[in-house]
């Protein structure tokens, strides 16, 4: 069996498959911080299950585990098949993604405790910090390499944004995590907001951002069998995004003192952002224009498909967010968690999955196991998430007019309570989604037919 | 223009550092914090009690900054820069599911956290924060000083008023239920004193008191208000049992504006908090009536003196016989459900 493997692309594969346990595992860690909401005596005592340390499980293993991982190992797979290089160190794709997994294990293994940084997205400790930089370091070697001694010479916009991701990163997480001070991870004072939520911003904006956009510049093209709309859009999308993205992630501290220069600057580029975000949307579905059918019947394709809409939609939700007369309502309620929920899941983990079944056989050389599974879980996870995303928008938008007219958090509570519980049931749907793309992921590696992708070449694109 | 390596390396790389340049190195020089007025070195404890809060994820549902548009709590102080110096992680959060903690000191004395982090809804039926108690009282007692740091010299004139508060309430209860009683009467204005409840005690305002109780009261008074919740054996004082109340009626007829005021203004010194930001007028009456009602058996509602009913009143006649000062009620009264129109629901005048 082991055989059938392409030996460049095995450790890809580990990426690909520590991504689907991770995000069955982040799920599960969401489903008990959602329990905790709506029924605080359900884990009475039980440590390592009380909302403080549950979420902070979820939220890092969903963002680092379940999308990062796939996202970072189709990216290992289409830069690969794209730049043709003659040298690819697999031993370093190891080291990457060992270093990588180690530091989304080590969630649940010190939040459970309650060893955090507690800053939001930024908790994991130094030792995971360093694991996650070095990880970074590694592929970005990697890259440089595969560049390098590359056989074709173009560099398609993927590969742009896959390199980009890992130059950014590397300056984002550092800073972010205030490395330099391993003790608590943080500045003193306020200006510690400032840094974190350039951070906290730039975790979906220069991490889950230029994966997920890569990977359906590939996905797309190739299933719908056409040629990229435009070259100078992916050029303005691209540098638009590093450009406006980077500025934007004061917009979190709009209600906190710090100074008036840096709200404006962020709210600003957050208006701005609607640029990289169309011109991306607008090149992928024009390239996509007269094979819409092609890339709905794809299961794969229908993911990235929706995955670009969810794009669409929490992109205009964030940059209406960003002002602050509707930040006034919005703000420090579930609006957000509804908006985060699209964007890390939506957008980013549509893109992922999307890429997971589209990647997956090539690296496996194995037919899926079944391709109605993949469009069992699109299902269940569509009706989560949209559910998802209305209950918490109606519940944010109770919490927000509810403090405007002067109630209390206590008074406010009661009235959220039927939104709290059908987010948990929601929830069941999304996790149901995400165990059967584990048995699809592990029936694909069992039992999938094998094939040899080299004689079934498919798409434009290399 | 093509995109080449180099390109792509140090245009990627130019973009993203002058961006961090502005966003980052320019605040991080520029925000130079000076303490604030309120500001204060925290304790060692305090410090402990930091590491716990963020440790444990306390500022997922907590946030620490109280913002210029909060009408609710702690919005006598709007946070500024100098209020987080030297603090190490200030973290303002983004999540408030519970109260914003940034004026939090001193709102409540000691007793009433130990009951609260044992289980929130001890003290808070409502809550949904986790139960603490398998941190142990020590680390409890941690993040305890550090709630009642937050807000700093603002937070330590409060808590000197919980601690002197506390002494003299605790002595005054340790002279027994009736002088406790008086003690308590005694700090309620004199206008308020003989206060009858303006709300008529119908059946629907009973049951509007009734949820306020539920949500508010039942931790610390219990069921059947005698005071023996389950937060109680963490309290000291102990909470107020409602049913000997029958027995210290002013000039034998009232009780509505005593029970408004002390749930209004609650007992600082004891776990008895205020209520006057989170409940209105109507639902303090309402629930007094609840709490006269069921616990003592007579309410003051709508008798004298009293201006001329509400336009949507109904026509509702309170026919409670007050207790005499044994508290026996000559079999008049106790139990007996208010009758007439309203029960029948026929208009009866």
């Amino acid at each position: 069996m082991t055989a059938l493997y392409d030996k460049n692309q095995r450790a890809t594969l580990a990426f690909l498959l520590a991504g689907a346990v991770w995000f069955v595992v982040g799920t599960l860690y969401g489903l008990a911080s959602a329990i905790d909401l709506v029924a605080p005596e359900t884990f009475n005592n039980i440590p390592w299950l009380v909302f403080g340390r549950a979420r902070a499980v979820h939220t890092n293993t969903v963002i680092f585990g379940f999308s990062a991982n796939i996202l970072i190992g189709c990216g290992l797979y289409y830069a690969h098949t794209l730049l043709k290089p003659r040298q690819w160190p697999v031993k370093l794709v190891w080291g990457a993604f060992i270093l990588w997994n180690l530091a989304v294990l080590s969630g649940p293994f010190t939040f459970s405790f309650g060893i955090s940084q507690g800053r939001e997205y930024a908790e994991y400790i130094w030792l995971a910090d360093v694991s996650i930089m070095l990880s970074m370091l590694l592929i970005t070697a990697i890259l440089a390499v595969a560049v390098r001694s590359r056989e074709e010479e173009t560099l398609y916009v993927s590969v742009w944004y896959f390199v980009g991701t890992f130059l950014w990163m590397l300056g984002v997480y550092s800073i972010g995590n205030v490395m330099w001070r391993p003790e608590t991870g943080a500045m003193p004072g306020m200006v510690d907001s400032v840094l974190l939520w350039f951070y906290g911003h730039n975790l979906v904006g220069l991490l889950v951002t230029p994966l997920a956009v890569g990977l359906a510049y590939y996905v797309i093209p190739r299933v719908t069998q056409t040629k990229l709309y435009s070259y100078t859009l992916s050029q303005i999308g691209f540098w638009t995004l590093v450009l406006f993205y980077t500025h934007i992630g004061s917009h979190h501290i709009l209600q906190t003192p710090i100074p008036n220069w840096l709200k404006v600057a962020s709210v600003a580029h957050s208006g701005a952002m609607a640029i990289p975000v169309l011109t991306v949307l607008v090149n992928l579905w024009v390239t996509a224009r007269g094979a819409g059918g092609r890339l709905l019947r794809d299961p794969a394709g229908r993911l990235v498909l929706a995955g670009t809409i969810w794009y669409l939609v929490t992109s205009v939700q964030g940059v209406v967010q960003s002002f602050p007369s509707v930040q006034r309502v919005t703000h420090l309620g579930n609006f957000n968690i509804g908006h985060a929920h699209i964007a890390v899941l939506g957008f980013g983990g549509y893109i992922a999955l999307g890429g997971l079944w589209h990647i997956l056989p090539y690296v496996a050389r194995r037919r899926l196991w079944s391709r109605r599974l993949v469009n069992l879980q699109f299902g269940l996870v569509t009706l989560g998430l949209t559910g998802f995303l209305a209950v918490l928008t109606i519940a944010g938008l109770i919490q927000g007019q509810a403090w405007q007219n002067g109630e209390v958090v206590y008074r406010v509570l009661p009235e959220i309570f039927p939104y709290m519980a059908l987010r948990a049931a929601f929830g069941l749907s999304i996790i149901a989604g995400a165990i059967i793309g584990l048995v699809n992921v592990w029936m694909t590696l069992r039992r999938g037919e094998p094939f040899d992708p080299a004689v079934e070449p498919r798409g434009l694109l290399p | 223009m093509k995109m080449t390596p180099m390109l792509l390396f140090l245009g990627g790389l130019s973009v993203f550092w002058a961006a961090v340049l502005t966003m980052v190195f320019m605040p991080v020089a520029m925000m130079r914090s000076s303490p604030s007025d309120i500001w204060r070195p925290m304790t060692a404890e305090e410090k402990e009690g930091l590491k716990l809060f963020v440790g444990n994820g306390c500022s997922y549902c907590h946030t620490q900054f109280i913002r210029n548009l909060d009408w609710g709590l702690g919005a006598e102080r709007i946070s500024q820069n100098g209020d987080y110096h030297d603090i190490e992680p200030a973290i303002m959060g983004t999540e408030r599911t519970g109260p914003d903690l940034a004026q939090e000191g001193g709102e409540h004395p000691y007793d009433w956290h130990l009951a609260h982090f044992t289980n929130p809804r001890h003290t808070s039926p409502v809550s949904v924060m986790p139960s603490w108690e398998f941190l142990g009282e020590e680390n409890i007692g941690k993040l305890t000083a550090y709630v009642q740091f937050a807000g700093m010299k603002n937070a330590d004139y409060r808590v000197a008023r919980q601690k002197y508060w506390k002494e003299v309430s605790r002595a005054a209860y340790a002279q027994g239920v009736d002088r406790n009683i008086e003690w308590l009467h005694s700090h309620v204005p004199e206008t308020w004193r003989m206060m009858p409840n303006p709300y008529a005690a119908t059946q629907a305002g009973l049951e509007r008191g009734k949820k306020m109780f539920q949500q508010f009261c039942i931790g610390c008074h219990g069921p059947i208000g005698d005071g023996t919740g389950p937060a109680a054996p963490y309290l000291n004082p102990r909470p107020l049992n409602f049913t000997v109340l029958r027995r210290h009626l002013v000039e034998e007829r009232y009780i509505g504006g005593i029970l408004y005021f002390q749930i209004m203004n609650g007992v600082t010194g004891t776990a008895m908090p205020y209520f006057k930001r989170a409940l209105e007028s109507e639902k303090i009456w309402d629930l007094a009536n609840y709490v006269a009602v069921s616990f003592m058996g007579y309410t003051d509602a709508g008798i004298g003196p009293k201006g001329i009913d509400a336009a949507y009143e109904p026509a509702w006649e309170n026919n409670f016989e007050p207790p005499d000062k044994l508290g026996f009620s000559h079999g008049k009264g106790v139990g007996r459900q208010p009758t007439g129109p309203d029960a029948s629901g026929q208009d009866g005048r």
